[in-house]
């Protein structure tokens, strides 16, 4: 049986559903693939919060171990600042996926386009669609990936949806040290 | 090829159609010369729909990969792949955006030929078009399309009928093995949304002069909403859509009995606006999204439903808290029995001893059945609101597992309220109340059949607000008045919120309208957008409507009217065009709309868009060249206009000099956009708001406010795209020429010249000829 979205607004009406990744050793492994990773922070990451460690600081971390580039969507960039991080781009979710849409853009870094777009903290229906304009339009130059703790089928690579925090953060931990012992 | 017989009946054919559109917009009557474009049809205005195209291509986010729309689906158009008809995902895309709008233009335009009908039947065709001493320009939509200039009631029946001709061609562009073009489903789109705020614009005309709805006036009553407003005691009868045929014959009917203090009529969604425009007694419940929750209370005796955004379920809803429903338009008449020729005695009988509902499209005995059956039934009523301690015990039902969240379309959990509130910890509810959309589906859903809306009852209270009458179109004096500071920047613009309560949290219009108006910025509004901003209170207890003037000015918030009142908004855009430019406007669209495009500082705000007809309404906005602002749901719609700004061409033609340049400003930078979060939409708002024409004085006081909202809401900082929008160093604002002048120097700012009349007319094929745009 196909897994259902948390959030059933999300149901797939389709054909191309993301795989499922179940383990962080698996999402260290893509990620260690890309060339050009970039990822996508989103506004709920002020909202959610793991243990007194807020979402956006695991975001940090996580953009640190791998080396992402760093797009601020919403209104992230005042927190980001107070973390003392300086995002690569401060775009609103639709615009880094108008340009993360032509094959020939040049990136945030000037560096050319990205092969791996990590979605992360975009309210879930509003990802979903993001996700949705890459599935159709850019799946010939890049793949996509969420860390949100539900399932995104439009996404390449998703978590499957996690109904405890504490096994989330659980996860995490675990990329952010497995990404970083990845070097 | 065609031989001379087949060409010549060809122009003899041509000539008598064009003939035809003449004798239907009298053209005979010289108030203005006709235009390019008279009644146009799908093709007449395309070349200006691509041009705005090129710079904001449709940027699409399928809700879907299939199309399942005939028998040779479902066709999988991932990847590239088409389907059997040969369509591929970006024209699926423009077809169902086209259905979307249609389906928005139609229901506008079915109401507008319902009440128009309803009118000419009780006033004649004949009855004067008169808009007050303040309005002359009284249909500045129907003038500027179709090149007609209504007198009569009668008059507007000839617009109406090409709107309805015009939906039929554009539907059937839909079917299968038509269009395959997504920019050409676009442009059909945009037409369809053109012709939306034309039948908007006959609604609302026919309104306020067959129903004498306030006109000409700023200061229109402030009516109660809220529904602590509802005196209990009373009768209740509750009128709910937006078509005001038979509510208003309701408050005829109390007025006539000498009933009017001793029954309560209210409303939800437009009906209650168009109802308190006619009575300033009927009060206001609130918006879309506080329907079911009300309906569910059980307050109303009598419900009476008429068209568009009710509850589809509407009889089962009744039966369950025992009101009575009347259904009084064609249109949602949900299986009930037609009682428009039953005996009045005998529907009344049967209403309130066996507890049927009927649907009644005759609106004097609808509003005759109402009175008495609501005050026959009203001394039995027996619902009461759930106590406090009621509600902790309902709630203590609930499991936490989640289900609630999962289908609720704003995603959040009512069981982490519901819960809490079991725990006697009522916060968490009242704050959940501001994000719920009213739809109902938790408590539909809770296996453990939580009765989730009657607890929160507790959350709602009794709190009451002010809302302002909808005043309908902006004067003709107000334009003089504004037209110069609008065009020329000083007045930084014109915000208008619009569209249905999908809100992600209720009180985001209400702060969006302070933070504007107190920046001196004209905001108007519509539809639900115009209840909910009066639905928070300062620390002085006032609302935005008691805080700030009801003038289109510098800092007034006006409440224009109801989901039709739109036209008005629309139409002021275009007034600025031809009463302060002295641009003509009889069927001269492409020019006004170039014009309005960029020269008019206007932005929309369709923050809780949901329906249909908030896809025409905005589309239709597009067409003219107003951008718009969408809130995150919107993303369902699957179709934004977006730039790139740094990517694209801004070329325009300076009409003055006669010469292309290339501005490399975009602005306004996107024609359709959504947004996550209000503080972002805080900081896009004002940025759309910015014109080509701005003088530096205009472009100071606007970059102050893009920089200023920036950094309250950003966080700090400048905007990373300031320097497109600085022309000379008189562009900016004096408080932060020390910023951004080193930020400037950094990244190698070079200034640039101004466009001094810019338009887009000269830079793509057009019949319209630069000449058309000077005034």
């Amino acid at each position: 049986m196909a897994t259902i979205p948390l959030h059933r607004v999300n149901i797939l009406t389709g054909t191309k559903s993301a795989a499922i990744l179940e383990t962080p050793e698996q999402f260290v492994k893509t990620i260690k693939k890309a060339q050009r990773p970039l990822i996508v922070l989103g506004a709920q990451l002020l909202q959610w919060s793991l243990d007194g460690k807020s979402a956006l600081e695991y975001a940090v971390d996580i953009s640190k171990a791998a080396n992402f580039a760093i797009c601020a969507t919403g209104h992230l960039k005042g927190k980001l600042t107070e973390l003392e991080v300086d995002p690569d781009c401060v775009y609103d979710a639709v615009e880094i996926v108008n340009a993360l849409k032509d094959p020939d853009w040049k990136g945030v870094r000037g560096e050319g386009n990205h092969d791996l777009v990590v979605f992360f903290g975009i309210r879930s229906d509003f990802q979903e669609q993001c996700l949705s304009v890459l599935k159709h339009y850019a799946y010939k130059h890049l793949k996509t990936m969420t860390l949100d703790k539900y399932y995104f089928p439009n996404a390449n690579f998703s978590l499957n949806n996690i109904r405890k925090d504490e096994k989330w953060k659980e996860f995490l931990d675990s990329l952010i040290k497995g990404l970083q012992s990845a070097g | 090829m065609k031989d001379k017989k087949e060409i010549k009946d060809l122009v003899k054919k041509l000539t008598k159609k064009e003939e035809e559109i003449r004798e239907l917009i009298k053209a005979e009557d010289d108030w203005e010369p006709v235009g390019p474009t008279p009644m146009p049809e799908i093709t007449d205005l395309r070349s200006w729909d691509m041009r705005l195209l090129k710079t904001y291509p449709p940027f699409y986010a399928p809700f879907c990969d299939l199309c399942c729309l005939c028998t040779y689906g479902k066709c999988d158009l991932t990847q590239g792949r088409r389907g059997a008809c040969g369509l591929d995902i970006s024209a699926q895309q423009g077809r169902i955006i086209l259905l979307a709008c249609l389906m928005g233009c139609s229901a506008h335009a079915a109401h507008a030929g319902h009440i128009l009908e309803y009118l000419i039947d009780r006033h004649g065709p004949d009855k004067k078009i008169d808009m007050g001493t303040f309005i002359e320009v009284e249909a500045p939509n129907i003038r500027t399309v179709t090149g007609l200039k209504p007198e009569t009631l009668g008059d507007l029946k000839h617009a109406i009928e090409y709107v309805y001709k015009e939906i039929a061609h554009l539907l059937d562009s839909t079917h299968f093995g038509q269009e395959g073009s997504a920019l050409d489903y676009e442009s059909k789109a945009l037409h369809a949304s053109m012709l939306d705020h034309v039948g908007m614009e006959v609604a609302d005309i026919a309104q306020i002069v067959g129903f004498d709805f306030p006109t000409s006036v700023a200061d229109t009553p402030l009516v109660e909403m809220g529904w602590g407003s509802i005196d209990k005691s009373k009768p209740v009868i509750l009128v709910v859509g937006h078509n005001p045929a038979t509510s208003t014959v309701v408050i005829d009917h109390l007025r006539e009995k000498n009933l009017e203090d001793k029954v309560e009529v209210c409303g939800i969604c437009c009906t209650a606006l168009e109802t308190t425009r006619y009575s300033d007694k009927a009060k206001v419940v609130g918006p879309l999204s506080r329907q079911l929750f009300f309906v569910r209370s059980g307050i109303a005796d009598v419900i009476m439903t008429d068209e568009q955004c009710i509850n589809t379920n509407m009889p089962e809803e009744a039966t369950n808290v025992g009101s009575a429903l009347i259904a009084t338009l064609d249109k949602a008449m949900y299986g009930l029995e037609d009682a428009s020729d039953m005996d009045t005695g005998e529907i009344i009988k049967r209403m309130t001893e066996n507890k049927e509902h009927f649907a009644i499209l005759e609106p004097d005995k609808a509003a005759e059945v109402a009175v008495e059956v609501a005050m026959k039934i009203a001394p039995q009523r027996k619902k009461e609101l759930v106590t406090d301690e009621e509600a902790m015990k309902l709630a203590e039902q609930c499991t936490q597992c989640g289900i609630c969240e999962s289908v609720c379309p704003n995603l959040f959990s009512i069981g982490d309220g519901i819960t809490a509130l079991a725990k006697g910890d009522f916060e968490p509810l009242k704050e959940l109340f501001n994000l719920c959309i009213g739809c109902g589906k938790c408590e539909r859903e809770c296996p453990q059949n939580v009765p989730i809306f009657k607890i929160m009852q507790v959350a709602a209270g009794t709190e009451t607000w002010k809302v302002r009458a909808g005043r309908g179109a902006v004067m003709d004096t107000e334009i003089r008045k504004v037209g110069a500071p609008i065009t020329l920047g000083t007045i930084p613009g014109v915000i208008a919120f619009v569209g249905c309560s999908n809100y992600p949290d209720i009180e985001d219009v209400a702060d969006m309208v302070d933070e504007f108006a107190r920046r001196k910025y004209i905001v108007v509004l519509t539809g639900c957008a115009a209840m909910v901003a009066g639905m928070k209170k300062d620390k002085d207890g006032k609302t935005v409507y008691e805080k700030y003037p009801p003038d289109f000015d510098a800092g007034g918030v006006i409440n224009i009217g109801s989901c039709v009142s739109n036209a008005h908004i629309s139409g002021a855009a275009i007034k600025i065009a031809n009463i302060f430019a002295s641009l003509p406007l009889r069927a001269n669209y492409e020019v006004i709309a170039d014009y309005v495009l960029n020269r008019v500082g206007a932005c929309g705000v369709a923050w809780g868009a949901m329906s249909q007809k908030a896809a025409s309404i905005g589309t239709g906005f597009n067409r003219l060249g107003i951008p718009v602002v969408l809130g995150p749901h919107s993303s369902k719609y699957r179709r934004l206009f977006l730039s790139r700004k740094e990517e694209d061409d801004w070329t325009v033609m300076d009409a003055r000099k006669r010469e292309l340049i290339d501005t490399a400003e975009p602005s306004p930078e996107h024609l359709a956009y959504v947004t996550e979060t209000k503080e972002k939409a805080m900081v896009m708002i004002p940025k759309l708001c910015i014109r080509k024409n701005d003088t530096p004085q205009g472009r100071g006081i606007k970059l102050n406010h893009y920089i200023s909202l920036y950094k309250k809401y950003m966080g700090g900082g400048l905007p990373e795209d300031l320097h497109l929008f600085i022309r000379r160093v008189a562009d900016i604002p004096l408080i932060y020429r020390k910023e951004v002048m080193p930020y400037l120097e950094k990244i190698g700012w070079k200034q640039k010249e101004p466009a001094g009349l810019p338009t887009f007319i000269g830079t793509y094929p057009s019949k319209v000829s630069i000449d058309s745009v000077i005034h």
